[in-house]
């Protein structure tokens, strides 16, 4: 499932990008503050309803998930980045060179302490949950101790721009990042690739046949399915790629359903993920189909006689850096499975 | 009578009959149920050594707890050594030192000392809620959360997180006190007709926790993402982590005003173990009394809870073990109580930010952990393993 041509491009990217940064931070040999602190640009971004400013660009940001990691390494920053946490699945193969670089400060959620003894100058997270009390500690309490705290806009209930997809949402943080870093040209150049492969997906809209619907099975942990709702990214892809998310009547991201349910609904497809990395019962792609063979109900779908099913790999379903790669899976399943010509 | 205690507390009376002349003799002295049964085996030690009385007993546990507060302030996540600690207060005390680094002076200052001192606060709270309402129920298995406070809670902290409800005012802290609250309000209304009989309490108390962990099941299944349970499930297991100095502050007014309340009410607490007719021919007036003391253990219980989440295991097993130390007389085992439970909280809290670093376990699991070998270990050495 991996893709070699576009492994090369981002690993290619990613060498210049940190050649690009090396050269932007300039003295970043250990004579190094004043003549640095002056010499970047003062800015300001506002993220989530708080105003960040910077007099300087961070030189050691703090990651609190997997997906802001990965934004931050595939922006190339990680010789500014003081520490990441809280790992949901593997790093894939092309960040992984630059993630050995960061130091890990924990494996799991990252707790105040921890944060604040890694000494951080900027802390960027994509869930808004992950600044409470009992976890980093909230952002009023990183403002007044001058650490700016993003938050990315997809995880962000108060956003006010109604209309915006989750992929605007998505290609708003590279730019304010990028902005942050001083990085915007590496920002801007992905914005357009991502753009680019969303276009691309949209484009097999115009080639569907009577809107397909679909049902996105991310997890079957303990036989209980967890499906796509109507706030998730799955439910967005559906409609660039011109299908219909049959579980759009649900206001939830991942609502747990049963397979009854799914049955009813009797979808034109199944898009399933893998998570073969958590390696969790019943995690993997093959596991899914084979409960969905054995399953009385489920079997009978025509969807799963005639295993019209695409796979994804979970962890790219939810918002994130590696959400075009998705989109592309499932155009191209459509276009396997006949639903687009 | 003394049959009448034992009935109420086999394990706690076991004790000293079993090792009369290996127990301090302050035991016996406070113990005069078993007194009469040991009585040959514990007057020799009790005239000679009665040097250990009360107060030696309570200064020698508030010492302990003063070394423990020291010695984990200096556990945790970053190395913070007495030096740090000594120029966070200095730069407070407008002393002239060298301040520390921001981040630093605020890992120690606003998280590590919270921290600890809310963990002294409320193991103490706990464990002295436990012992009362051990005695008011006259149940060796009541806990702080018998009355369904924690359940009440946590259908509070829910409803926060999870709908949403006065998310931006209230915090799950707030949420979770008027759970909380609204919890023991219940139960109070259905105690009104019947009055606090102890077996009402405790029947009344189990219902309407699990009234409200039913609402908290159905809240979570209904409306919230792996996510949202997980963090919510997190914060019911109990941690430390959320202390502040506005959480300690609170928890620093409330908890030394219902320990104080609950030790005057120490004579009719005795009184509850020989049942509420005997209580009332001493001169008690139960039903105030036990509605006073249910109040108490609510409020110090709710805003524990509140704060830090529901802790478990500190409340039930602490004051048992403390019983064994000091007998049942509650003017001794109530303030024992409350130290022995602030140092038990304050070491298992210290635990649980380290032992499995970096990550940090919910201090409830760690209190079991910690908490049953340590039990099994007093009920041995007293015999009555």
């Amino acid at each position: 499932m991996r893709h070699p041509a576009r492994l090369g491009i981002a690993a290619l990217a990613l060498a210049l990008a940190s050649a690009g940064c090396s050269t932007a931070t300039g003295g970043s040999s250990p004579s190094d503050t004043s003549a640095d602190g002056t010499a970047a640009k003062a800015t300001t971004v506002s993220s989530c309803g708080r105003e960040l400013s910077f007099a300087k660009a961070p030189r050691r940001a703090v990651t609190l998930d997997q997906t802001s990691t990965e934004t931050l390494l595939e922006l190339g920053l990680q010789n500014r980045m003081a520490g990441t946490a809280n790992l949901k699945t593997k790093i894939p193969e092309r960040y992984r060179d630059a993630y050995a670089k960061v130091p890990v400060l924990s494996p799991k959620i990252l707790t105040g302490e921890q944060l604040r003894a890694a000494n951080p100058d900027f802390v960027v997270a994509a869930e808004a949950g992950l600044y409470t009390k009992d976890r980093a500690g909230t952002r009023e309490e990183l403002g007044a101790l001058k650490v700016p705290a993003y938050v990315s806009a997809v995880d962000c209930p108060r956003r006010n721009g109604s209309g915006r997809t989750p992929f605007d949402l998505l290609f708003s943080d590279y730019e304010k990042l990028g902005q942050v870093f001083g990085a915007e040209d590496r920002a801007a150049k992905l914005v357009r690739e991502q753009r680019a492969a969303v276009a691309d997906a949209a484009g097999t809209a115009a080639r569907v046949k009577d809107r397909p619907t679909v049902v996105w099975l991310y997890s079957a942990l303990n036989g209980t399915p967890y499906v796509a709702g109507r706030t998730g990214m799955p439910s967005e892809m559906s409609r660039i790629v011109g299908a219909k998310n049959a579980f759009d009547d649900i206001g939830e991201n991942w609502p747990e359903v049963s397979w009854e349910k799914i049955a009813e609904r009797n979808p034109d497809f199944i898009v399933i993920g893998d998570l073969s990395e958590r390696g969790r019962p019943g995690d993997s792609a093959s596991e899914k189909r084979a409960l969905m063979e054995k399953d009385p109900v489920m079997s009978k779908l025509a969807a799963v006689r005639e295993n019209r099913i695409v796979e994804i790999p979970g962890i790219e379903m939810d918002p994130s850096v590696r959400t075009v790669h998705a989109l592309r899976l499932l155009a191209d399943g459509m276009k396997d499975l006949g639903h687009a010509r | 009578m003394p049959a009448d205690r034992i009935s109420v507390r086999p394990a706690a009376s076991a004790g000293p009959a079993a090792s009369g002349t290996s127990a301090p003799a302050a035991v016996d002295l406070l113990r005069p149920a078993a007194r009469g049964i040991t009585v040959t085996a514990a007057t020799p030690p009790a005239g000679s050594r009665a040097a250990l009385p009360r107060p030696v007993l309570v200064l020698g546990i508030a010492l302990v707890l003063a070394a423990s507060v020291a010695a984990s302030v200096r556990i945790g996540a970053a190395d913070v050594g007495y030096a740090d600690v000594g120029r966070a207060f200095g730069v407070r005390l407008g002393l002239d030192v060298t301040p520390l680094p921001p981040l630093a002076d605020s890992l120690v200052w606003d998280l590590r000392l919270p921290r600890v001192l809310m963990a002294a606060l409320v193991g103490a709270a706990l464990a002295v809620c436990g012992a009362v309402l051990q005695a008011v129920t006259r149940n060796a298995l009541a806990d702080p959360y018998l009355l369904g406070v924690s359940s009440g809670a946590s259908t509070g902290a829910v409803a926060v997180v999870v709908l949403g409800v006065g998310a931006g005012a209230l915090g799950v802290t707030g949420g979770a006190l008027i759970g909380a609250l609204v919890a023991f309000g219940l139960l109070l209304a259905l105690l009104r007709r019947s009055g606090p009989d102890s077996v009402r309490i405790a029947l009344t108390g189990v219902v309407v926790g699990q009234l409200f962990t039913a609402l908290t099941s159905l809240t979570l299944m209904a409306s919230a993402d792996a996510d949202t349970t997980r963090a919510v499930t997190h914060w019911l297991l109990g941690s430390m982590a959320p202390a502040r100095w506005e959480s300690v502050a609170v928890c620093a007014v409330v908890t030394p005003l219902g320990l104080t309340v609950a030790w005057l009410c120490s004579n009719a607490l005795d009184a509850f173990a020989f049942g509420a007719d005997t209580a009332s021919s001493l001169g008690i007036g139960v039903r105030g009394t036990r509605t006073l003391l249910l109040v108490v253990t609510a409020v110090l219980t709710s805003v524990a809870v509140a704060t830090v989440g529901a802790i478990g295991f500190v409340g039930l097993i602490v004051p048992h073990g403390v019983r064994f130390l000091t007998g049942p007389r509650h003017r001794v085992l109530l303030p024992c109580s409350a130290l022995v439970g602030a140092v038990f909280l304050v070491w298992t809290d210290a635990l649980a930010r380290s032992v499995l670093a970096p990550r940090e376990l919910p201090a409830g699991v760690i209190t079991a952990l910690v908490g049953v070998p340590l039990f099994l270990l007093v009920l041995r050495r007293r015999g009555a393993l």
